[in-house]
Order: C-alpha cells, then structure tokens, then sequence
C-alpha cells in the first residue's frame, strides 16, 4: 500500500485575544491508500482542526508554525484556489457532524448535489447536461440507500429526517468519487438505530468503493466499528496510535487508559443497588397527553396516554429517541407545557389544576437541569447570579444569607468558592454543568427532572457528573426523573427504566429487567443498536474473528 | 405556495379596513372640531354649524362611521376645500410622481445597498469595509432636508450638472401618459430627450430620500453575510469543492436575503413618509408635498386620504415582501 496522505511535524497555532493558542503540536500521522483510520478525542482536543487543515479549511485566525501536509505527492499548504479545485470534493472530500445545520436551508437536494457536479465537472474538464448531473444525483442518492431518489432531489432539507440528511451529505462528498473521505463525527447527532445504519452504510462504501477513510468522533465505539487503525488525540498532541483492536485491549498512554475507563459499558456487570422499600410514590402520571395542532388532521401525539410513577427516592430513566417524547413529559410534569389531558400528582395533591401562586410554590419542589449548559447560563450573569437567582425569585433571604447560600451550593457541587465572581465562558462544559444543578438543587426540591444532563459532555466528564449525581442524591434524599437517549448512561445511574417511542409508553421495569430481559421487539431493537458501537462487544468480535 | 399568496391578499384587505377605521378615530375622536377647523378662525357659529349639518358631522358617530366606511368602499375620499376637486382624483394624479421618486430610490438602495454589504462582509476590516461603514452611518445619521439643500448647493447651484428641482421643466412637453411615470412613458413614447430631463431631475430628490435606507439595507447585509460565512453548509459547500464566488453569490446571499428584505419591507414605508420632506425640499409634484400644502391650509380631506394612500402602498409592498420570503425560504411556504 502507498502513502496517499502524510502529515509531518505539523505546528499549528489559532491567534486569539489572549495570544496564540497552540492547537495542534507536532503532529505526525500517515495515511496509507485503502485504509480506514480513526481519530479519536475529546471536545478541543484538535481534531476537527487537523481534518479540515487537510482540505485548507482551517479557522480564519490559524497560522501554520511548521510541517507540511502531503497528498498523493502535492503539497497541500503551497495551494491556490485553483489548486484547491482540483482537491476539494473531487479527490479528498468530507462529510459532516450535524446533517441539518451542513445543508443549506433554501435549497432543493437535487440543486445541491448537482451543484456540487457541475463544480466537479469544471475542475476536470468534464461536460455534462443539466439532466446528466439530475441522473447522476439520483444515482448517488440510490447508492447510499436513499428510496425514491427521484422525489427526495425535489424535497428540501427540512422535509428529510436527520438520517436521511446524513445520507444525502455521504452522498455529495461521493460525488467527486474521491480517494480519501474524511468523516467528521458523521453520527453524533444522530439517533442510536440511525448511527448504526449510517456506519453500515460507511462500511459498505468502504468495501465497494475502495476508499481510504479519516474518521474522527469522540465516540471510541463508533470509530471502531470502521476503522482498522486509531490514533488517540489529547491537547493537541497525538498520544497514541495502532490497530484499534490493540488500542482497546491494552491501552498505553495514561489518558486513553482514562477514557476507555470513562466509556460507559452497557453490558458491564450492574453495580450493586441498595434495595430500598418501596415508598410512596412521589410522583404519579395518569393517562397524560400532549396533542399539537398542526395543518393535517389530528395533530401530532408528542405525548399519548402515558401512565408511570415515580417513588420517593428513585431514579426513574426514560430512554428514546428523538422525537419519542421524552422531554415533552418533562415539561408537562412541571406545567411548563399544558397538557391535553390526563392527571399529574405531586406529593399527594393533584398538580394539574393548580396555577398563580400555588403553581409557583410548588414549582419549587421540582426542577429541571438542560441538555445544553453552555446555552442554559445566561453568559453576562456571574456564577454567584446565577445561583442565587432562585433564592432571590422564591425566598426573602437578605443579600448576605444568599451570598452564604450560594458558597455552600459551589461547595456542595465540589466547585471553589471563588467561582461565584467568574463568568459562564470561564469555566468548563462540566462546571457549568454541576452549576446549572447547583441552581437546581438550590431551594431543595424533592423532585430533579435530569433532561439529557450529560449529553452535551465529553464522555471522561460524562462519569464524573454521573458520580457526582449519585452522591448528591445520597446526600439531599433527592428523586431524579432522568431523560436520556445513552441506554448506557441510564442503566448505570437508573433503578427503572421506562422506555418510549413516539408519545407512547412501550416498556417499563427494573433495569436489569429492561436491560436482560427486554421483552418488546422495540426494546430489543434499541439494544442491538446500542451494543453495535460497545467497545466491549467490538472486542469480544475481534477476538472471536482472531480465534477463528 | 397559492394558497399562501390568497391568505396573504385577504390580510391585505383586512389591514386596509383597519387603517381607514383608525383614519376615521384620530379624525373623529380625538379633540378638535372638524367642523370648526374646516370653517376656518375666522367662522361664526352659524357657519360652523351648517358645514357641521353638510358634512354630516352632528349624525352620531357609529352612522358617521357607517357613511364614511360606504364612501370609501366607493372611493369617495371628500373633497377638497382648497381646490374644489375631489381628492380621489388629486391623488391619482399626484400619487404617480411619488411613485417613481419611490421606486427609483428603493432601487437605488437596493442595488447598491446589497452588494455594498456582501463585499463588505467577504472583505471585513479591509479598507473597503471600513469606509462602506463610515458611509452607511452618515447615511442613517444625516437629516433628509439638510442633506438634500447640501446636495442642491453642490450639484445645481455649484457645479451646474443638475436641475435643482422640480420633475420636469415648464417647457419640456411630457410624453403621453401610459402608466404616468415620467421615466417609463419618456422611453415607450421613444421621447429620450425627454427621458434623459426626467432622469436628471430625479436624481437628487431620489439620492436623497434612498440614502438611509440604502445604509440601513448595507447595514443588515453585511451583518448577515458575516453570520451565513461562518456556518456550517457554507464550510460544507467549500469543501465539497464549490467556488468562492458561487458560494457567496448565490448559497450564502440568498440565505443572507431573507433578514435583508425584511429591512426592505420596513424601510419602504419610512420612505414614504419621508416624501414629505423630500418633495418638500425639491418642490417635486408627489402626493408628499400635496400633504404639506394641504396640511398647511387646514384642508384636512387630502391629510386623510394621503395618509390612507401611504398605508395602502406600505402594506402592499409589505405583502410582496411576505411574498418573497416564502418564494426563497422553502420552509415558509406551508407555514
């Protein structure tokens, strides 16, 4: 196999207020015809820097401080944008994280694809009709398994689901049949059946196209599901790199050590629970749904006779995907959405009839933590604001009481009592995190509606805030309701688990029941998904292939 | 897309209603004797109270509504004190002069406007972006009638290169009227001297009443195009291998278009109301300056049906703007 792409001690540096952040330092990294590598590593690590750099579309302030980046003979940084259009989309091309936000709103799929052509057809001299480029845009579109090409060339982006935007996306960056295909976090915004299918789909294109593959993802499982090699980034640098299958059995550098150690197992044995007596229920849901009108008759069922209970001192997990509902319960639960109909009970009394006054005092016996800590704090309040924002809506506390109030939460959510003067920006996804539940917990609520707390997290901070819940829980008699769409992450922290799909309740039980035992085909179906990118799984195959 | 275009006319309709009604409130409501202001200082109270009998103003005013409702769906505006004449028909034959003024200028704005703002955000902080900006903020900085005798003083009375006001002089013949813009008739008529006076009598009023919009529209621009450069389809789009200038032309202006033609929509309305002055300060034939004279002879029937008329055009060119966002936004179009 030859050397099709070769990074050499390649320096790089992003000039900011504060001078300039060393981003990518030494790196060395060859990429040989035929492969498939993964780029692993968490948020800020320099990963997406260092694929774009491959396709000069590094962040406007970059500066390349030494090394070159050699493909298939060219030097790529002595490029022009004449050169580049013989490069890019044609010979290296990329596919993206988020399909939604990488496809331009106000254009018809087929006018993207056949833009994108008809871009490649003058960089090589080809000429094509405007009904050639339309056959071709279907015919890629047939390729990576999208049924009637012919209609969805005519939809717009927002008319496809996220997998399908996905598939539309691998289908543009095959149109220039490239030799090296770049994936950057091609699943992450996806649902856990969807990434399975859309890294099937990678695999297959691998296997029929001969292309050499660049992946990178956070996600240790989903790069190797594809790639045969792994490099491991961290702050920049890359610390280790070899057969995934290695990488994963035995890890070496320290850090991977800890974020194969931080990867939630979903088969991992089930931590021991402390039984606990059924109590009263804290929480009770009857016949609940939440209708919303739309063009089309009926409406759409985004809750649908939904019946669960919650005791005192339990975490209840709701799993799902997108769009199944779960985060509608949440909001229903704390009247913050009205329901259509059904009952909710809190702590004896019935909640849904409540408003004014007593709806604002019981509010304060629940509350929720967002998905999204980074845009769930208002960015020109300080930390110290922030926290004792409920103090100063629900409680006639003197400043100093809440200026002692607020010490006492940064302490209880182990963060240094100095972080009250900083600012959002200052602190990390994790710490904003544990403030957002700091603010959460802060007037003692007996009821903590979790709605993807850890999903916009790097998965090493991911365990830490799920340790962190399971103490505080201990430590304040707290009952979670927690939203998740990571099975793994619900089975570690979750003593039952309920499980939906569009508005309605398909499962509920103990989760080593759900988990062992599932006994819908849905369930089931969820599971398989799930434990496709399981690290431990992919190994016990290797293993198995390696015996054979 | 059809059935958006009708709910948008019957809105249409119903916005013109209300706009009459609140005419009819101010002037019927608010205090003030219409009958005395039409009588004059100067009336008896006798005199007063016939134009209050003729005029139907000592009727209640839920049937004074009705009536004056009933006349307007007929086009019966009233007539004018000054002149004698209905106003329907002085407004039909000062509204095209306006027109033109306003459709030159809007032009103008948005010709210049948005290709200022997209070269300014593609070249930011180069010399270029730095002088649209000091340009595009003495534009929504300077005051229309200072800014207009500046441009007269300069242009007519300096320089001598332009007409200093006024739409076409005493002596010029106009071209037969076929949709009563000067420019247009001038050039289907094949009239070009014609048309060449025309034009260089509009341009001053024209440059004048655009140039804070033009600003504002550049304003927006800029600020989208920024925004839309940096997204995630436009790093897509280059690195599936598109060109810089189809990128920015097309992907990136059209997305960029949408908050822009907002700004259009708003400033279109502004700019009638800025006629006013303009016309004022021009001595341009228009329905602005119809207003002023009007207004200043205590004529109140034209003030009103002016400011009807002003409200009619704002809220079609609002509707053609509504219009054209579901024509580029996909994701408007069965909302």
């Amino acid at each position: 196999m030859s050397d099709l792409l070769e990074i050499r001690n390649y320096t790089l540096d992003i000039d900011t207020f504060d001078g300039p952040v060393h981003v990518l330092k030494d790196i060395d990294l060859t990429v040989r015809r035929g492969e498939t590598l993964g780029i692993v590593g968490e948020s800020g690590s320099g990963k997406t820097v260092l694929v774009r750099s491959v396709l000069g579309l590094a962040p406007k302030r970059a500066r390349v401080v030494n090394g070159s980046i050699r493909f298939d003979g060219t030097d790529l940084s002595s490029l022009n944008d004449k050169g580049w259009k013989k490069i890019r989309g044609v010979r290296i091309s990329m596919i993206f994280q988020d399909p939604m936000t990488y496809l331009n709103p106000l254009f018809s799929i087929g006018r993207q694809i056949g833009d994108v052509i008809a871009a490649h057809n003058r960089a090589t001299g080809v000429s094509m009709s405007a009904a050639e480029r339309r056959a071709r845009s279907e015919e890629l579109l047939d390729q990576v398994g999208i049924p009637d090409p012919a209609r969805v060339c005519d939809q717009f982006p927002h008319q496809l689901s996220g997998g399908m935007r996905q598939r539309v996306l691998i289908a543009m960056a095959l149109s220039g049949k490239p030799d090296l295909l770049i994936a950057d976090e091609p699943t992450t915004a996806l649902d856990v059946t969807v990434q399975a299918q859309v890294l099937d789909l990678i695999n297959e294109l691998v296997a029929k196209l001969n292309l050499t593959v660049i992946m990178i993802s956070h996600d240790v499982g989903a790069i190797a599901t594809v790639a045969k090699r792994c490099a491991v980034m961290f702050r920049g640098e890359i610390v280790e790199e070899g057969a995934t299958e290695d990488i994963l059995r035995a890890p070496q550098h320290d850090y991977t050590k800890r974020l194969l150690a931080a990867v939630p197992e979903i088969d991992a044995p089930l931590a021991a629970r402390d039984e606990r007596e059924p109590t009263r229920p804290l929480l009770e849901v009857k016949g609940l749904s939440k209708t919303y009108a739309t063009k089309s008759s009926g409406g759409v069922r985004a809750v649908d006779d939904v019946d669960f209970a919650v005791s005192q001192g339990e975490v209840l997990g709701i799993v799902g995907e997108s769009g199944s509902g779960k985060s509608t319960i949440a909001r229903l639960v704390l009247r913050l959405v009205e329901p259509t109909a059904g009952a909710v009970t809190f702590d004896g009394s019935d909640i849904t009839a409540l408003n004014g006054e007593a709806l604002r005092q019981m509010r304060r016996h629940m509350q929720l933590v967002f998905q999204n800590p980074h845009s769930a704090l208002n960015g020109r309040h300080t930390i110290g604001d922030a926290i004792a924002e409920p103090f100063r809506i629900q409680s006639k506390l003197s400043r100093r009481e809440i200026e002692a109030n607020v010490e006492k939460l940064l302490d209880t959510v182990q963060l240094p009592k100095a972080f009250r003067y900083r600012y959002p920006h200052e602190l990390s996804g994790g710490q904003k995190q544990r403030v957002c539940i700091a603010r959460a917990v802060a007037l003692k609520p007996k009821l903590l509606l979790l709605d993807e707390p850890t999903s916009a997290l790097d998965v090493s901070v991911q365990a830490q805030i799920l340790e962190f819940l399971r103490d505080l829980r201990a430590e304040l008699d707290l009952t979670y309701l927690f939203i998740s769409h990571d099975l793994a992450v619900v089975r570690e922290i979750c003593d039952r688990v309920l499980v939906m799909k569009r508005g309605k309740i398909v499962e509920q039980g103990p989760t080593a029941q759900i988990f062992e035992m599932p006994a819908q085909d849905y369930t089931q179906q969820l599971l398989a998904s799930a434990r496709k990118t399981a690290p431990s799984s992919l190994l016990a195959d290797a293993g198995l292939a390696a015996a054979q | 897309m059809l059935s958006f275009t009708l709910r948008k006319l019957a809105a249409l309709v119903g916005t013109m209603l209300g706009i009459a009604a609140l005419t009819f409130l101010i002037t019927n409501v608010a205090p003030g004797d219409p009958a005395r202001l039409v009588a004059g200082p100067n009336a008896t109270e006798d005199m007063v109270e016939t134009i209050r009998v003729q005029n139907g103003l000592d009727k209640p005013v839920t049937e004074q509504f009705v009536i004056y409702m009933s006349d307007l769906v007929r086009g019966d505006l009233g007539t004018s004190i000054v002149t004698t004449r209905p106003v329907l028909d002085e407004l039909l034959r000062y509204a095209p002069a306006t027109i033109e003024l306003v459709l030159v200028a809007m032009a103008l704005g948005i010709l210049v406007g948005v290709p200022m703002g997209m070269l300014s955000a593609v070249y930011r902080n180069s010399w270029f972006d730095h002088a649209t900006r000091i340009f595009s903020i003495s534009g929504v900085a300077l005051p229309a009638f200072w800014f207009g005798i500046l441009l007269q003083l300069l242009f007519a009375v300096q320089m001598g290169w332009l007409p200093v006001s006024g739409r076409l002089p005493l002596v010029a013949l106009p071209p037969e009227p076929i949709t009563h813009l000067l420019l247009v008739d001038s050039l289907l008529r094949g009239q070009f001297d014609t048309f060449w006076t025309a034009l260089k009598h509009i341009i001053l009023p024209a440059v004048v009443l655009s140039f804070p919009c033009l600003a504002s529209i550049l304003r927006v621009n800029r600020a989208e195009m920024i925004e839309v450069l940096s997204s995630d389809h436009v790093v897509a789009a280059r690195a599936h291998g598109l060109s810089s200038r189809r990128i920015v032309a097309l992907y990136a202006l059209k997305n960029a278009m949408l908050p822009t033609l907002a700004m259009i929509g708003l400033r279109f309305g502004w700019m009638l109301g800025s006629t006013v002055l303009v016309e004022t300060v021009f001595d341009w034939p228009g329905i602005g300056l119809y207003a002023v004279s009007s207004a200043l002879a205590s004529d109140f029937k034209p003030v009103i049906g002016v400011t009807l008329l002003i409200g009619f055009f704002f809220i079609v060119a609002n509707t053609i703007v509504d219009l054209a966002y579901a024509w580029i936004d996909p994701r408007l179009r069965n909302a």
